[in-house]
């Protein structure tokens, strides 16, 4: 047997983010804030993958309502500190995690010792009032370390992500194929000058490569069309017709796949817009020691398409399968590999020569790390996520928010809610909480205590319109008052659970740098079963 | 959106008064909240409690949730644990769960009601007890086996069936009986509410047999299945896959005809990674793994505890809004993905008229005059929508065999029928019975000829 228990444990997630995914998992430090049913669910999420370690950090004892939401608390936990009885169940999921409490009132630890919090690799909160969820992110977007705030409420669940910069190389796109059809390099241009069509038997004809078919034919219309590509779909039509008198039967399957391609064959190769986007940053052009690995990289890879790469980014060296004897589709596939391999070996010498220049020693960052962007090139991401300071104060999405406000199907709407629903609980120290919608034929009239939720739930909802000077009141906020004031503060399990699998999986994508993150708010509605993401 | 009355055996007030009283102070008060009080989005039949007033409706909504709607989970993998947990939480009391499988240690990253010493064990049971450990006043029954195993009246006895399966044919299977135990009487329908993920992606619907599309209507929707031409495998290997097929598909037999392969026994594993190994060397291909050859042999999917708590929970969120009426349902498909960005997409996918379980027109295939009837077949294989492994024909109105493939008898039989021409056998306009050992259910299809 030569895999390990770790790696049996963890197979079907080590397929999505391989053995450094999971490293830096099992390296991360993180801080949940408030010990919830959704904070649980979260944790729980991160547990079972393997995180390095977590911290709980709550004061509250556990009441009997926990008990009945919350999976990781018993009914003896009732009169316990939160903190502590949910570590110890959340623990047992998996024993290479190590779980820590901090029984501490999260609010005034944000006040007077918000240091604390710098330990962390990712700190996430539930519950959390404006005004310390606003100091904590400050703090931590000083220290570049990601923040995601979480809310759920009734069916209704929100989080949203702040960090200054993420920066991402594995993206995981499903198509990761770059040929160079037009531009062939020179071993390829080689390559397929060994191929004599003509000369070939029935069977070896069948299978040539249609990569090889395709340059072929591109050579002799470039030939005939003063060195130019097809470019018109007239063109095109008729460089498919000259694939297809080359073709000696219905039954030669390369010669459909040549055809397939011909628009991608036509199609110039050149450095993606959002890679162009990326090398403008600063920080592509000004390098200094504080310079993470990902814009060293991403320098040494622009100065490579500017130079040697001739206005290409390094390649990614993958060929799809294609029908093809063996030898051939091999041979094929070493000519894209070697040419890989000199690019990367050229994007690593400028490398070394940007460490030197700064001071750091040329084995700080690893080849495997440099021929990983190289194979990446072309779908780097950068994620500047906007601050929480910028979303309150300094330059809320007035217009934006005051445009989706307006579509009924938008669930920004749930947004304006949630913020008026904790300047209420800032005020009061509880949530809205009452029945206040009946039909006209209930015999109930709405009691004057449950009036007074709606009307103080709706002044904060105006306030908040007021200061994103949104001037008419969209009617159907009404509804969603109501449903708020119906919810009472409760979190319902399910979307407690929902909304823990959508915020581990962000946290799981910004630890690992793998795939994409969403930017910067997910609201999910479980009424219409509807989720949306904003950048507030 | 179809009105839908939930069968539920009306209890009395004072059946639940008792039940209840096990309950410590607090314990549902997140659930009253939206139990207790009408909402704008509920449907207008929505009957909430009145407060802390005790009148009979009060007691009537919580009483059909908390003790007297019996569901069935099918699954207790990583959905299946997700699911018993969330329907726990959210006051249903009275479950049964079925799963044939044992625990594997590779579950142990999302199947979170299981533990390093349950491994061998069956998965079922181990859930069953864990929840019933952990949450108190509920009960969890079990069954370790085949869905197949139980019949109509089983199913029956359920208000509400919620599916967490990794298998298209188990899902098929329960669909279709589901629909098929309608039959004239709307009363026996039994709604399904089925989820499925595969890595960062996954889906949840609601299906109310007979009125809504059904598991079968969305065949389509399934990705194509990777398989590779035997031709390639056996002489023209490019990929470390193709090797690995290889040794399992055509070296395995050739050398151990006498040993069954095992995919969950590491030594043949062990043993297929050797020869692939030796195979690609020869042929110089590089990539040969033994988690690939694990994942090739075993057809692995990957799966994550976030993905599946996601899933897990939009299923059981609407199962909790069909049984209570609180908020409308989903109508009737909501997909996630997850590997760029978070993205739904919550949509009515529409009945298929020609459906073969839930539809009432016949399915009308065009086929080429030239096929035989082995053509045929592997047309039919072929054809994403069908999903046919080991299709049998048989003439529908003569009733005469065309090609079946078991028993041996039937087999060998008609095998020389495959060399035929369709058209030999069925006359243009004629019906074809198409079964598959895999299918509840026969197909109909009326061929004409182009």
């Amino acid at each position: 047997m030569n895999v390990d228990k770790k790696t049996q444990k963890y197979d079907r997630q080590l397929r999505l983010w391989h053995a450094n995914g999971q490293t830096a998992l099992e390296t991360a430090k993180v801080c949940l804030i408030n010990g919830t049913a959704t904070g649980c669910e979260i944790l729980k999420d991160l547990v079972l993958p393997g995180i390095g370690s977590f911290t709980v950090v709550d004061n509250k004892i556990v009441e009997g309502s926990d008990v009945g939401n919350t999976f990781f608390l018993v009914s003896d936990s009732i009169g316990m500190n939160r903190a502590q009885a949910v570590t110890e169940f959340l623990q047992e999921l998996n024993e290479d995690v190590k779980g820590f409490h901090f029984s501490e009132d999260p609010i005034a630890l944000i006040e007077n010792q918000p240091e604390y919090f710098l330990q962390f690799s990712i700190v996430i909160t539930t519950n959390l009032p404006e005004k310390s969820l606003l100091k904590l992110a400050d703090i931590l977007w000083n220290a570049k370390i990601p923040l995601v705030i979480v809310c759920t409420v009734g069916f209704i669940g929100y989080f949203r992500i702040a960090l200054p910069e993420h920066t991402i190389v594995e993206a995981h796109p499903e198509n990761i194929i770059d040929l160079r059809l037009d531009v062939p390099f020179p071993a390829l241009e080689q390559y397929v000058k060994t191929f004599n069509f003509g000369a070939l038997g029935s069977m070896d004809h069948a299978h040539i490569p249609y990569v090889v078919i395709l340059l072929k034919y591109l050579e002799q219309w470039k030939r005939d069309h003063d060195s130019k590509l097809p470019s018109t779909s007239a063109e095109r039509n008729e460089f498919k017709k000259l694939i297809q008198s080359g073709r000696r039967n219905v039954e030669e399957e390369n010669f459909d796949e040549a055809l397939a391609s011909v628009w991608k064959a036509c199609t110039s190769t050149k450095i993606p817009r959002q890679v162009e986007e990326i090398f403008k940053i600063s920080s592509c052009e000004n390098i200094t020691a504080e310079s993470s690995n990902f814009w060293i990289i991403a320098r040494a890879v622009r100065d490579f398409a500017a130079n040697e790469g001739l206005g290409l980014l390094p390649l990614a060296g993958n060929v799809p399968d294609m029908k093809a004897d063996t030898p051939n589709y091999v041979a094929m596939q070493n000519i894209y590999r070697q040419k890989a391999k000199e690019d990367a070996s050229a994007v690593r010498a400028r490398v070394h020569n940007i460490l030197n220049s700064i001071g750091r020693s040329t084995d700080s960052i690893s080849d495997d790390e440099i021929d990983s962007f190289c194979k990446n090139a072309s779908f780097i991401q950068v994620i500047r996520y906007r601050s929480l300071q910028e979303e309150y104060i300094t330059e809320p999405k007035n217009a934006d928010i005051g445009r989706w406000l307006q579509d009924l199907q938008e669930n920004i709407v749930h947004y304006v809610l949630i913020r008026a629903m904790n300047r209420f609980y800032e005020s009061y120290n509880r949530y809205p909480d009452a029945a206040t919608f009946f039909l006209e034929d209930d015999a109930e009239e709405v009691s004057e205590e449950a009036s007074n939720d709606f009307n103080t739930l709706k002044a904060y909802v105006n306030i908040l319109l007021r200061e994103w000077k949104i001037t008419s009141y969209p009617e159907h906020l009404d509804n969603h008052i109501h449903e708020i004031c119906r919810a009472g503060g409760s979190e319902l399990a399910n979307i407690a659970s929902l909304l823990g699998g959508m915020v581990s999986q962000e946290v799981i994508k910004l630890i690992t740098k793998q795939y994409i993150p969403m930017n910067n708010t997910v609201i999910f509605d479980g009424v219409r079963s509807t989720s949306s993401s904003y950048i507030l | 959106m179809a009105e839908i009355q939930m069968q539920t055996d009306v209890p009395t007030p004072q059946d639940g008064s008792e039940a209840a009283n096990k309950d410590w102070y607090g314990r549902w008060s997140h659930l009253y909240k939206i139990l207790d009080r009408r909402g704008p989005f509920a449907d207008p039949s929505f009957t909430p409690g009145h407060g802390d007033v005790l009148d009979s409706s009060f007691i009537f909504l919580r009483e059909i949730l908390l003790n007297n709607c019996r569901v069935l989970v099918i699954g207790a993998g990583g959905l299946g644990c997700e699911i018993l947990k969330n329907l726990v939480l959210s006051g249903f009391k009275n479950i049964e769960v079925i799963d044939m499988d044992i625990i594997d240690v590779s579950n142990l990253n999302r199947q979170f009601l299981f533990r390093p010493s349950d491994v061998g064990k069956p998965k079922a049971k181990v859930a069953a007890e864990f929840i019933m450990k952990r949450v108190a006043d509920v009960k969890v029954t079990y069954y370790h086996g085949k869905i197949q195993d139980k019949d109509d009246d089983y199913y029956l006895g359920f208000q509400l069936i919620i599916c967490g399966l990794d298998s298209v044919e188990a899902r098929r299977w329960i669909n279709a009986t589901l629909v098929n135990l309608v039959g004239d009487e709307p009363e026996r329908i039994r709604v399904l509410v089925d989820g499925g993920t595969e890595g960062f992606k996954g889906q949840a619907r609601v299906i109310i047999p007979t009125i809504t599309s059904c598991y079968e209507c969305s065949l389509d929707m399934l990705g194509k299945q990777k398989t590779f031409p035997i031709c390639t495998i056996a002489n023209t290997p490019r990929l470390p896959e193709h090797c690995i097929e290889w040794a399992s598909v055509i070296h395995w037999p050739k050398i151990r005809p006498d040993i069954k392969m095992d995919t969950d026994d590491p030594t043949h594993i062990q043993w297929l990674y050797e020869i692939a190994l030796e195979r690609a060397k020869e042929f110089n291909i590089t990539g040969v793994t033994y988690s690939l050859t694990q994942g090739v042999v075993k057809n692995i999917i990957p799966a994550i505890a976030s993905t599946n708590a996601i899933i897990a929970a939009s299923c059981c969120n609407e199962a909790f809004k069909l049984i209570t009426t609180a908020q409308p349902y989903l109508n009737n498909y909501m997909m996630y993905t997850g590997n760029e960005g978070l993205y739904t997409y919550t949509f009515e996918h529409q009945k298929k008229p020609d459906c073969p379980v839930c539809g009432n027109e016949r399915v009308t295939m065009e086929i080429n005059k030239e096929m035989t009837v082995e053509d045929f077949i592997e047309y039919l294989k072929e054809r994403q929508e069908i999903q046919l492994k080991r299709p049998s024909l048989s003439h529908a109105t003569t009733g005469e065999k065309i090609y079946w493939q078991s028993p041996p008898l039937f087999e060998q039989r008609t095998r020389p029928n495959l060399e035929k021409m369709l058209i030999e056998m069925v006359e243009q306009g004629d019906e074809i019975t198409v079964t598959d050992t895999t299918l509840p259910f026969s197909l109909q299809i009326v061929i004409s000829y182009t």
